[in-house]
């Protein structure tokens, strides 16, 4: 009888612990006011007393702002460099970072923000700008911007435009990281296929990348010719590229209601992707193709522009970075951008808010530091800056940004992406679906995804 | 002498309310709560709308749903029976007598130390095609052809042995533990009584140790089933679900439904028929074991 007591209990226990793993995190908020170390209702604070004597702003008053980002590794480290220099030369704002885990960054700020909790300044991505905004997370920056004179037209239009909604400025974009490709120079030398200027000699169209990738395969049989991998992400970008080289719409209707797959057009560039798979130009089901690129056994590898950074403190790699190769009618990449939100707050209060986006748009401006780990600086202008130039690589990119088809406008584009399309290129990448096929199962769950 | 008893059980609840008091805080009140959210939309942010059965009707007729029950039922059938043995196998070779006993016992529970992370990237590095461990095995030993691969990770009966692997590698140290104590309660009189009679290794074995283990089999069965029912991490980690969802347990279409599209409602939904999915398999077993223990 005890016993068995005990293994009801265990039992339960078990349970309640299954059960409070699927109810969310709650914090109650009122117990730890965490969010606003230093607001405005404190006005004798330590800080803003040693300001004091120095009346260089309109108050004099500093603000403190928190701000949550999601970078590790190389953009990390160019963040809080940029942080430090902005909390430096900007005496009455101060600007403390908190870093989360990239897989937990949107899930902890919407129910933060939810909470009353969420920080003063955020990162979003621009394809996920919509949900943010259609939560009442990311809200509605134009009156601050106003107030701190940030000038719209200072942006590439192409980057900022996928962050407007309904005519109102909803993000500040600090870069565009695009999908492209990288190439091992001593591989394609020893194939034959390197221009005497540094960059591959490809013929223009379909065939001639698959000739270009067939060269390297006969001539370096124990190199994978095209790194990338079998699932997911990179694969995708590279349909998605594709797909819109051959001037299709977005797979979503324009008022976002349903599907509206290209399907001839998507079944086109998938089926060109898989014969590169079958074909033997992509290693079947590779393990690492960020390391095998990496390690100087492929001769081009494709993926987002923040590989730049890593390629660079490889030693012994000797790479060149250029825009994907033209295959269809038009150049057309995948591309996202990261971009800075003001999250709701308790008070919205319009001093941090106009703080916040100081900070933002000095990001922006000094989009050469950011650019160190690969990413296109959001305003021309900085091209312009010496400090950019001498970047290398970069310079061989920057023409993408004009040319980055966004995802569509939609609270769903992530589910969208994660549940209809990854879910069945992927069996297309594995050779266990016809293209054709594919496209009509995606147009089905898309709707089903949006009607949800 | 009833006052003593009453003092008796004032103190207790006395040293109780601490634990009482978080207990129904952080797990009785949640579960109250997570039953309110089945009646709502119930998103992050928390917009609620209130709709009634809706969420409990959509779910029985959803594919989706059903579909992944069955994946974490296909994953209970496949390892809470090998589980069980190899936990009897590792028992009986820790058990002897032997100069290695101690090694024995330290290298099957070692693995139940790692976090479930660990334990998946070792799983993924072992398994994948071209440097992992077990297709160089297999190629070493001629058993794979040299050229060809086996893709453990993303053909469906592979990852299934894979994903089956990788959790009876890492989880079986625990009932291992408990099949060696249990094994050691065993009196010595028994053995010799048996082995004076001239029964053999086998008759001992089926006669007398396995038996003795009865009742730690049917715990070790039920919690089991239960830990296999909640699979997740894992699986999530190696195989994400894929291919095609196929590996997908209800755990993970529970997470993926909360947190990805943001319907908590429904999501707390599903948790709650697994709830009384493992209720009912508890129940059974419970009145199973009573019966049989009546019998005897």
């Amino acid at each position: 009888m005890k016993k068995s007591f005990g293994l009801v209990l265990a039992l339960l226990f078990s349970i309640s612990l299954l059960l409070s793993a699927c109810g969310g995190s709650k914090n109650e908020s009122s117990s730890s006011p965490s969010a606003s170390p230093s607001d405005s209702s404190a006005p004798a604070s330590s800080a803003a007393a040693s300001e004091s004597a120095a009346p260089s702003g309109d108050s004099g008053q500093k603000v403190t702002l928190s701000f949550w980002t999601l970078f590790d590794g190389g953009d990390g480290a160019n963040m809080q460099a940029l942080i430090d220099e902005f909390n430096k030369t900007h005496p009455n704002i101060e600007v403390k970072n908190t870093k989360l885990v990239w897989g937990e960054y949107y899930t902890k700020l919407i129910t933060a923000v939810g909470n009353g909790n969420g920080p003063d300044i955020g990162i979003s991505h621009t394809s996920r700008l919509p949900d943010l905004i259609d939560q009442g997370v990311a809200t509605e920056v134009d009156d601050a911007a106003q107030a701190a004179q940030v000038d719209w037209n200072s942006f590439n239009q192409n980057l900022l435009n996928a962050t407007v909604v309904d005519g109102k400025h909803y993000a500040v974009p600090i870069d565009t990281h695009p999908f492209i490709m990288y190439y091992n120079k001593k591989l394609l030398t020893d194939a034959g296929v390197l221009g005497a200027d540094g960059k591959p000699v490809i013929e223009p169209g379909a065939d001639g990348f698959v000739k270009f990738l067939t060269t390297i395969h006969e001539k370096l049989p124990k190199i994978t010719p095209f790194a990338l991998s079998n699932t997911n992400d990179d694969p995708y970008r590279l349909w998605w590229a594709l797909y819109h080289q051959l001037g299709a719409n977005d797979v979503i209707s324009q008022d976002g209601t349903k599907a509206q797959v290209d399907a001839d057009k998507g079944a086109k560039a998938a089926q060109y992707i898989q014969d590169l798979y079958t074909k033997g130009l992509i290693k079947k089901n590779d393990p690492d193709f960020y390391k095998n690129f990496q390690s100087g056994t492929a001769a081009v590898m494709m993926t987002g522009v923040w590989a730049t950074g890593t390629w660079e403190s490889t030693k012994g790699l000797d790479f060149g970075a250029m825009p994907i190769p033209q295959i269809y009618d038009q150049p057309a990449t995948w591309g996202d951008s990261h971009t800075i939100i003001l999250p709701a707050t308790k008070d919205n209060d319009p001093a941090k808010r106009q703080a916040a986006i100081t900070f933002a748009n000095w990001v922006a401006d000094n989009g050469q530091i950011w650019a160190k780990a690969g990413h296109i600086p959001s305003k021309p202008s900085v091209l312009e800056k010496p400090e950019f130039k001498a970047l290398p690589y970069r310079s061989d990119y920057v023409a993408v940004a004009d040319t980055v088809k966004f995802m569509s406008h939609s609270t769903k584009s992530w589910q969208i992406r994660d549940l209809a399309l990854f879910k069945y290129l992927n069996e297309v990448w594995a050779n266990k679906m016809a293209p054709a096929d594919a496209m009509g199962k995606i147009s089905t769950e898309i709707d089903k995804v949006l009607k949800e | 002498m009833r006052m003593n008893k009453l003092r008796a059980d004032v103190q207790a609840l006395l040293f109780l309310l601490p634990f009482l008091v978080i207990y129904g805080l952080y797990t009785i009140w949640p579960m109250i709560k997570g039953v309110e959210m089945t009646f709502y939309k119930w998103t992050l942010i928390r917009k609620m709308k209130y709709i009634g059965w809706d969420n409990y009707t959509k779910m029985f007729h959803d594919q989706e749903v059903w579909a992944a029950i069955w994946h974490s039922t296909i994953f209970v059938l496949i390892t809470t029976p090998t589980m069980i043995v190899l936990a009897i196998v590792l028992a009986l070779i820790a058990n002897r007598k032997s100069r290695l006993q101690k090694f024995y016992r330290s290298v099957f529970f070692l693995p139940s130390v790692l976090s479930v992370a660990v334990a998946s990237y070792l799983g993924l590095f072992i398994f994948q095609p071209y440097m992992g461990f077990v297709n160089s095995l297999l190629h070493l030993i001629g058993l794979l052809p040299s050229g060809t691969e086996l893709f453990w990770l993303t053909e469906l009966n592979l990852s299934w042995v894979a994903l089956s692997v990788i959790t009876l590698w890492w989880t079986v140290g625990f009932n291992f533990i408990l099949y060696l104590s249990a094994m050691q309660d065993i009196p010595d009189e028994i053995y010799e009584a048996a082995r004076l009679d001239g029964a053999s290794d086998r008759h001992v074995f089926w006669k007398i140790t396995l038996p003795y283990l009865n009742p730690i089999t049917k715990t070790i069965t039920m919690l089991q089933i239960i830990a296999s029912f909640k699979v997740f991490l894992q699986i999530y980690i190696i195989t994400g679900g894929g291919p095609l969802d196929k590996t997908r347990p209800i755990i993970q279409l529970i997470y993926t439904t909360g947190f990805r599209k943001n319907d908590l409602g429904y999501a707390a939904t599903m948790s709650y028929v697994v709830f009384v999915i493992l209720l009912v398999l508890s129940a059974i077993q419970y009145w199973m074991n009573n019966r049989k223990g009546a019998q005897a």
